[in-house]
């Protein structure tokens, strides 16, 4: 009854041909299954581990406190795979990855074991059970050298389509040249290369891959953003401008179009965990819209600068707070910038970028 | 307006509810403290059965600001409907989703008659 219900009002995609590129064999492959590859010690601790799980594990809630079934968020093989996602919700090609972060382990021989052993298992129990099922080789990057031999091992079978790197870990970052052995790999053997992030690694790797980045053009890219994203991220999830509500929340250096875009996931997210910020009276957006305000600088250079005017629209006018960072050596010049401003806005707006909202904002009367 | 008897009244006791079908559309049926509501078993967000999921109560918090305290409550037990994919959080009185104004659940007339359920499918 469900599963039909799920298609019925909607019905299945049915207009063309869909591909879809992030399917997740997760709880469908047993460590049971993967052992049998496994060579030994290794393959003990798989069937023998003590904990829930045999792979770090955060313990975080992901049923929603409790409110959601964990049941139907899994799939017990490929043939189940194939009728709820294939014939149920009309995916024609699904590319399959085994969702083991494995490159967070730290232990670089269990992590080859058990990769080899999560690329087998989807060999021989998913893309051997079904030829519209595709699959990304799982790489433990620990050890590139031997992740460009499993490249080139699988490479050749017509349903490994891309090799899949879990994002996060304690090594390096993926642009380091220790890993270019690997892409080679990929591109001798014409697979893409698909990055997954994940939230486990986010609570433990990423001040280490921060401090392990290359040069200070990242840091200066990432650091802003990346903080200013957990700023709202916590203002939203605590509340605080629903507590305070006459104050308003100025972001600097962050530049614009990072708020959309984190406004919009947090919409989505407190729509699936409402009971995780009871002080909430309205959607994150509207606490955005209505309390939280954005510096301009430094402001986005898309290739084609006609795009500016959809990061203008998408934050609104009313948000957009003028700034300049001077004088530090990555500020924006203000005449250059006041001049793009003044390009991509009416007459309205760009008084209101310029002066209106700081003078609302910082109570400045001129 | 077709009127349909979806249950004898004491099948669908006080926070029970039912998944039916009417006209090829497939309906919970919710008795709530005695008062009778109709949901479309499909979420406004992305077609779940929604109607299936949990049923449960509802966490809220209050910020005094005199205090700086935070107090929280969990109120309302049994008059919650949480999607069973994502956890979108209906309120069963009205249907509505608790989160975003633009989604309801779409609603049908539901009473008891003669010891048994009605529903009416306009």
């Amino acid at each position: 009854m469900a599963s039909q219900q799920t298609t019925s009002p909607s019905g299945p995609i049915a207009k063309s041909t869909v591909i879809d590129v992030d399917v997740h064999l997760g709880g469908a492959i047993d460590y049971e299954d993967v052992a049998q590859y496994l060579g030994e010690p290794h393959r003990r601790r798989l069937l023998n581990h003590s904990g829930p799980s045999p792979l770090p594990w955060s313990g975080w809630d992901r049923n929603s406190g409790g409110k959601i079934d964990s049941e139907p968020h899994t799939i017990a093989d490929a043939h189940e795979l194939d009728e709820r996602l294939c014939r149920e919700f009309g995916v024609d090609y699904p590319v399959l990855n085994p969702m083991s972060w494995i490159p967070r382990l730290p232990e670089t021989k269990f992590a080859i074991e058990l990769a080899h052993g999560y690329n087998q298992v989807l060999l021989n129990d998913f893309l051997d059970e079904y030829d519209h099922f595709y699959g990304t080789v799982t790489i433990p990057t620990q050890d590139p050298e031997w992740a460009a031999e499993e490249i080139d091992r699988l490479g050749d079978e017509d349903q490994i389509v891309g090799i899949y790197i879990a994002t996060g870990g304690p090594d390096k970052p993926l642009g380091d040249p220790k890993y270019d052995v690997m892409y080679q790999a990929a591109q001798d053997n014409d697979l893409a290369v698909v990055y997954h992030g994940h939230v486990d690694a986010f609570l433990t790797d990423f001040p280490r891959q921060n401090q392990a980045l290359e040069e200070y053009v990242s840091v200066n890219a990432l650091g802003h953003p990346w903080s200013q994203m957990l700023t709202m991220t916590s203002l939203i999830e605590q509340g605080t401008p629903e507590k305070f509500s006459d104050l308003d929340f100025v972001f600097l250096e962050a530049g614009l179009l990072w708020a959309p875009y984190m406004t919009y996931r947090l919409n989505k997210e407190h729509s699936m965990q409402p009971n995780a910020s009871p002080l909430l009276e309205k959607s994150p957006e509207e606490y955005v819209r209505d309390q939280f305000y954005f510096g301009t600088q430094p402001l986005e250079e898309p290739l084609d600068a006609s795009q500016m005017k959809l990061v203008f629209e998408l934050l609104g006018p009313e948000s957009i707070l003028f700034a300049s960072d001077f004088p530090h050596w990555d500020f924006d010049n203000p005449s250059t910038i006041v001049q793009t401003i003044r390009k991509n806005l009416d007459d309205e707006a760009f008084e209101t970028v310029l002066n209106e909202n700081a003078r609302a904002v910082f109570g400045i009367d001129s | 307006m077709a009127e349909h008897v979806v249950a004898d009244a004491d099948a669908l006791p006080e926070g029970g509810r039912l998944v039916v079908e009417l006209e090829g559309f497939e309906i919970g049926v919710f008795n709530l403290d005695g008062d009778y509501c109709a949901y479309l078993n499909w979420c406004p967000h992305q077609g779940a059965p929604c109607c299936e999921g949990t049923i449960t109560g509802k966490y809220t918090a209050d910020f005094d600001p005199e205090t700086l305290e935070t107090t929280h409550d969990w109120i309302r037990e049994g008059e919650f409907l949480y999607c069973p994919w994502h956890a979108w959080e209906f309120d069963l009185k009205t249907g509505d989703c608790t989160t975003n104004d633009a989604y309801s659940l779409p609603s049908f007339s539901a009473r008891e008659e003669n010891g048994n359920v009605v529903v009416s499918i306009p």
